[in-house]
């Protein structure tokens, strides 16, 4: 639904000019972007975070940075790239804040993904078809460092580019890749972990 | 032999690219290999599905809900910072203007006085009319000014505030 208002071409326009008016300083504009934008950034920071409390404040934060920067915002530039990075760099001083790290150290450097052969068992995921899987999937991506939620959470479900990934993330592409990938396993082994043998 | 042990070699460069495959991250070449393969290996294949449910599961995850009144305290504090700002250059403007004005009467009064005193009013040894004397006695007077609108501005954006 959030894709299809994206590519609705009217939907589009009303949101650059929303973002236009917010350039020249319209409170008003402000207010629709967010309203426009909450669902998505609240969720991206919620993934990222963990914390409600944290994700509520550093939502705050960023359309107060968002307000604060407009002025120096590039029209050319995606904006949902731009807003999400403000929100990530946002969320990475308040890691390092908190926790004296950075949001990128925990999960980059982990072992590489086992080069799984395909094998005749039924996966965990395909056993829990008709219960809870998405629910088990979430939980399950809670488990994995920070900057795997963030790829999963901007690929899948953002729907970004690859390109708009590096950017939110301030990464090169090969990386983005390469965090998808161990994303991905990441999560399948936590999968076959907590849902051993499962059938459906 | 199974189809998958004899496809073994082949399938372990291939393996690799299952999670991009799923997360649509692979190049085109990469892409038509890996589908070239999984049409000639049954358990590639099998693969290739398990991870594309992971990725259409992924985009399905549940959507968590925004917390109460999280839109209406954002654009809450969004006002009031918009408010802050818009003091902050009224307060600039304001002295920039301020500045600017003592600056120009006190240049007028300089030409006025140098007309009257015929360009010298000497008190205690120094004459008041010269520009050098008039411009240092001029910036005291102005960072008086400056220094007097900063504190009536601030005792008025001290009563909004209490009025808010």
């Amino acid at each position: 639904m959030i894709l299809a208002a994206t590519m609705n071409p009217e939907a589009f326009s009303g949101a650059q000019e929303a973002i236009a008016r917010m350039r020249r300083g319209d409170p008003d504009a402000l207010t629709a972007v967010i309203s426009r934008y909450q669902h998505r950034l609240y969720r991206y920071l919620l993934r990222l975070v963990r914390e409600p409390a944290a994700a509520d404040d550093l939502f705050q934060q960023t359309w107060l940075r968002v307000m604060e920067k407009i002025g120096r915002y590039d029209a050319s530039r995606n904006f949902e790239s731009w807003l999400f990075s403000v929100a990530h760099n946002l969320a990475i001083d308040s890691w390092r804040g908190k926790r004296g790290e950075s949001l990128n150290d925990a999960g980059d450097s982990a072992e590489p993904p086992s080069e799984r052969l395909p094998s005749g068992d039924p996966d965990a995921l395909e056993q829990l078809l008709d219960f809870e899987r998405g629910a088990a999937l979430a939980v399950c991506m809670l488990e994995l460092p920070a900057i795997h939620r963030e790829v999963l959470t901007l690929r899948f479900e953002e729907d970004m580019k690859l390109e708009q990934i590096a950017e939110v993330a301030g990464i090169p592409l090969s990386t983005v890749k390469s965090r998808l990938r161990r994303a991905l396993d990441g999560l399948r082994a936590a999968m076959d972990a907590r849902f051993p043998g499962r059938r459906a | 032999m199974t189809d998958h042990e004899s496809n073994t070699t082949a399938c372990r460069s291939i393996v690799a690219w299952l999670p991009l495959a799923a997360a649509g991250a692979l190049e085109i070449e990469e892409q038509r290999r890996l589908e070239e393969h999984a049409r000639a290996c049954p358990a590639c294949r099998r693969e290739l599905e398990i991870w594309s449910g992971y990725s259409q599961a992924l985009g399905r995850l549940p959507q968590p809900p925004l917390p109460a009144q999280l839109m209406e305290r954002t654009r809450a504090l969004l006002i009031k910072e918009y408010a802050a700002a818009a003091d902050r250059r009224w307060d600039a403007l304001m002295l920039g203007a301020l500045a600017l004005f003592a600056w120009t009467v006190g240049l007028t009064f300089w030409f006025v006085a140098r007309i009257i005193t015929g360009g010298e009013l000497v008190v205690m040894g120094a004459n008041l009319v010269r520009f050098g004397t008039w411009t240092a006695g001029s910036t005291v007077l102005v960072w008086l000014t400056a220094a007097v609108a900063a504190l009536a501005l601030g005792r008025r954006r001290n009563e909004l505030r209490r009025a808010l």
